[in-house]
């Protein structure tokens, strides 16, 4: 009895694993599309996903502002400031995606709660300068490919000190790769900071059990920030 | 077969719980000495339940009884939360001795490692 029991819900649990959650994300593609849900966490944090060892093929500009960045003093995130992106995607601490048939929504707990990734749309005529930047994403095959622009020059792309110019156009390829295992392949192309694309990678790992919490940065920050 | 079944749960609940979690900082971890660990021991006086960092303050009595004032930071609140941590973990009174990582510019100031409780209860910030 108990192991036909286990038997029945072992395999409900692998079907529900394969169903695709989500139809209709992609406007010209209405069939289903994969499902990436669920709180996630990064498996290790990585404080310099980039270069770890140095060696960023800074041009001029870039090589100054990154001279200027001191983590103890002047990082954004000291003032409790948005991490954007690709930052928002290195923070080790969890977040949740959620799939609605225009977006993609990232919460997270961090000093930048949310992420937009619009399925519906080509980037929109009229930007200015944000944080987060304007996302959109398709869908190929497993894979959730995100192009973001449309950057204000004041977030670090890690918590190194990389800096960034408002030129930043941020690749992500997000994919899960086993049921447990989430992907992205981050890819930064800065024509004003960088003399060529690079590339990072971060993996998340699946937390059933864990729900976001409420994370206040400037409830007691006893950290200052001097940057401006 | 209760037991199959209990076996069963127990090894699925154990995968679950075995991905570690990272220990979050808000801020570079540069100001800390993260080669080496210092340990203190003394009387709670008050708890932060706080974010971006928790803290604990606690006297310290040197070897001539005069009192420093010592701080010990830990992550956010919802990560310690994952960890086994309560708002109420830690009362004022409470003889605790920490082992942490101590600020580099020399100040009374640890980055936690482990909380050990008089009663020899241990913490730390892990999370399963």
């Amino acid at each position: 009895m108990w192991n036909r029991l286990i038997s029945i819900a072992a395999a409900v649990a692998a079907m529900l694993a394969v169903v695709p959650a989500t139809r209709g994300q992609n406007a010209a593609n209405p069939g289903p599309v994969p499902d990436i849900s669920g709180v996630w966490q990064v498996t290790k944090n990585q404080p310099k996903p980039f270069f770890p060892n140095g060696g960023a093929p800074f041009k001029t500009w870039g090589e100054e502002k990154f001279k200027a960045a001191n983590p103890e003093t002047n990082d954004p995130n000291l003032g409790c400031m948005p991490e954007g992106v690709p930052r928002f995607m290195f923070v080790p601490l969890p977040m949740e995606i959620f799939q609605v048939p225009t977006r993609v929504v990232i919460i997270r707990e961090g000093t930048q709660v949310m992420r937009q990734i619009y399925m519906n749309r080509k980037h929109r005529d009229d930007l200015y300068p944000t944080y987060s930047g304007d996302s959109i994403g398709k869908w190929e095959g497993g894979t959730l490919v995100v192009d973001t622009i449309g950057f204000n020059d004041k977030t670090w792309l890690d918590s190194g000190g990389l800096p960034h110019s408002e030129a930043l156009h941020v690749v992500e390829r997000i994919r899960r790769v086993d049921h447990d295992t989430l992907v992205d392949d981050v890819t930064i192309e800065d024509p004003m900071a960088y003399t060529k694309p690079f590339s990072a990678q971060q993996l998340y790992k699946l937390k059933p059990a864990w729900e976001i919490q409420e994370l206040v940065c400037n409830e007691n920050n006893k950290y200052t920030y001097q940057g401006k | 077969m209760r037991n199959n079944l209990r076996v069963f749960l127990v090894t699925a609940v154990l995968l679950l719980l075995s991905f570690g979690g990272a220990t979050y900082a808000h801020h570079a971890t540069a100001s800390f000495d993260m080669t080496s660990s210092s340990t203190v021991k003394g009387t709670v006086t008050g708890f932060d339940w706080t974010n971006p960092h928790a803290y604990i303050y606690l006297d310290v009595k040197d070897a001539k009884g005069a009192i420093e004032k010592w701080s010990v930071e830990m992550g956010t609140i919802g990560m310690l939360a994952r960890a086994g941590w309560k708002r109420d973990t830690v009362k004022p009174g409470d003889e605790i001795t920490v082992t942490g990582n101590r600020a580099r510019d020399g100040k009374p100031f640890l980055r936690l490692i482990k909380l050990v409780f008089a009663n020899g209860q241990e913490l730390t910030q892990s999370v399963q």
